[in-house]
């Protein structure tokens, strides 16, 4: 025994599967009670863009992980405003694991996001709020600090806004100093503002000490 | 007449905004010891790209969104390359840790199936050969199924060819380039034996298509591959290797990579050798 070579590692060419790869089987398929199943329509999903309505609508009532990672990942792939669209109304969900994979989702597609950014961020919920910051925080877009900067200079919560200070601590420009500045007299009852924005400051101006 | 400009410098607060972001993005931490080393390379970026300091050539880095010059920086950051018995430690753990619970779920009559991916000029492939034959005392019972695969047909080519210059063996201890290679014309070849028993693929790991015919490994090398991807495409490839491996198969990443930036479908495998994923049984 020991080393032995095999050829038969070669790529698949598509015909050999064992349920139908069509937008409609696939879709069927994402309720199977196979999750391995689930897993590979939620793979071969990818390659119909018009079914990120019914990916999305499924997400909540998935529950394995390797099954929502795969969704996950096709609704990247995918992209666009359907896609922002579902993922959106997941930043209210009570499950933190999904949550979480909307917001990561979210930081990748930066241009679909942005044309919703402002009204998220004038959400009435403030958790909704910090989840729209959470979602800047690694948000590939040159928009990004001023929307950070809008938050800080006019968000009444304070949790919001120390969100937003952390994030700016790292993207922030010059521009957002009188903004930070301001920010310690507006929640003068809690000394850790002034601590968070006296360290934001001097990343984003670059000193030492 | 313009003056020549003064070179950017970068000051400890901007090394530590940078340090952290860069973490973020790769999983690679660097020390207070590595500040010269950063900075040196940060400089070298801000110049190519035409800025003249840290601020504004890390508002560039941080919002392009082709992600283009994150990739010069990561591919400037880290050092790709490859050699014989490269990261030993997850041979070790391979030997020592691994396959001892591999083979507690596998019946005698089915094989071993380990993936060296990407498997460049076969360093990395015959390395594994090699230490399985020498270091893993179980190896006669089973049978051991090594597949190499990389994406550059070239790669693979020189590969198949098994011919090393003195810079790839030269942590080989002389009695195993003895056993195992043969001088020629000032190069090593690898014996005719273990260049038969690997096979080498050409594939993509990010063309999920492509990766299906990639099933049932039980252990898969991917070492400073997901690395060079951008997030969607590192994405895609962990789920190809997760749909690679067989429930309960390991894969082992490169000592700056964390599969748990990228994706929750491994649980993390802390063994005395090594830190390496699982693909949940």
């Amino acid at each position: 025994m020991a080393l032995i070579r095999k050829t038969h590692t070669t790529p698949s060419d598509g015909n050999n599967r064992r349920l139908p790869r069509d937008r409609q089987g696939l879709l069927r398929q994402l309720e199977d009670e196979a999750a391995d199943i689930r897993r590979w329509a939620a793979l071969d999903l990818a390659a119909f863009p018009d079914a990120a309505e019914e990916i999305c609508a499924r997400l909540e009532q998935e529950t394995q992980t390797s099954v929502r990672e795969a969704m996950f990942t096709t609704l990247i792939e995918i992209g666009g405003n359907a896609v922002v669209n579902g993922l959106i109304p997941l930043l209210r969900s009570e499950d933190a694991a999904l949550r979480n994979s909307a917001v990561e989702a979210l930081q990748q597609l930066p241009d679909a996001v942005s044309p919703y950014m402002a009204t998220m961020l004038e959400d009435p919920d403030p958790d909704y709020r910090i989840f729209a910051v959470n979602v800047l925080a690694n948000l590939r877009h040159p928009q990004t600090p001023a929307w950070l900067v809008q938050v800080v200079a006019h968000d009444r919560d304070f949790n919001v806004c120390a969100s937003a200070v952390d994030v700016l601590a790292e993207v922030g420009t010059p521009e957002a100093i009188p903004a930070l500045n301001a920010l310690p007299e507006r929640f003068s009852d809690e000394p850790f503002m002034q601590f968070c924005v006296q360290a934001a400051i001097r990343r984003i101006q670059g000193h030492d000490g | 007449m313009s003056l020549p400009q003064a070179t950017p410098t970068i000051s400890n607060e901007e090394f530590l905004k940078f340090r952290d972001f860069f973490y973020r993005k790769t999983g690679i931490f660097f020390e207070e010891t590595k500040h010269y080393f950063v900075d040196k390379r940060l400089v070298e970026r801000i110049q190519a790209t035409g800025n003249d300091n840290f601020r504004s050539y890390f508002v560039m880095l941080r919002f392009e969104t082709s992600g283009t010059e994150l990739q010069a920086l990561i591919n400037l950051m880290t050092v790709n390359e490859t050699y014989f018995f490269r990261e030993e430690y997850q041979f070790t753990c391979l030997v020592n840790s691994i396959l001892e619970e591999v083979v507690q779920h596998k019946p005698r009559n089915e094989s071993i199936r380990i993936w060296s991916v990407p498997s460049s000029s076969g360093e990395e492939p015959y390395s594994l050969a090699i230490y399985l034959l020498e270091h893993w005392p179980r190896a006669d019972d089973y049978n051991i199924e090594l597949v190499a695969s990389d994406i550059d047909t070239g790669i693979l080519e020189r590969a198949r060819q098994g011919r090393y210059d003195q810079r790839s063996i030269q942590h080989l201890p002389e009695p195993l380039l003895r056993k195992y290679f043969t001088k020629l014309n000032g190069q090593y070849q690898i014996n005719a034996d273990l260049r038969n028993s690997v096979e080498f693929t050409l594939v993509n790991i990010t063309d999920l298509a492509q990766m299906r015919g990639y099933r049932d490994f039980d252990v898969v090398f991917c070492r400073n591959l997901l690395i060079y991807f951008d997030d969607t495409s590192r994405r895609i490839a962990a789920e190809s290797l997760f749909n690679a491996l067989r429930p309960g198969g390991f894969i082992c990443l490169g000592h700056s990579e964390s599969m748990s930036r990228i994706t929750p479908l491994f649980k993390v495998r802390k063994f005395p050798e090594a830190i390496v994923y699982q693909k949940p049984r």
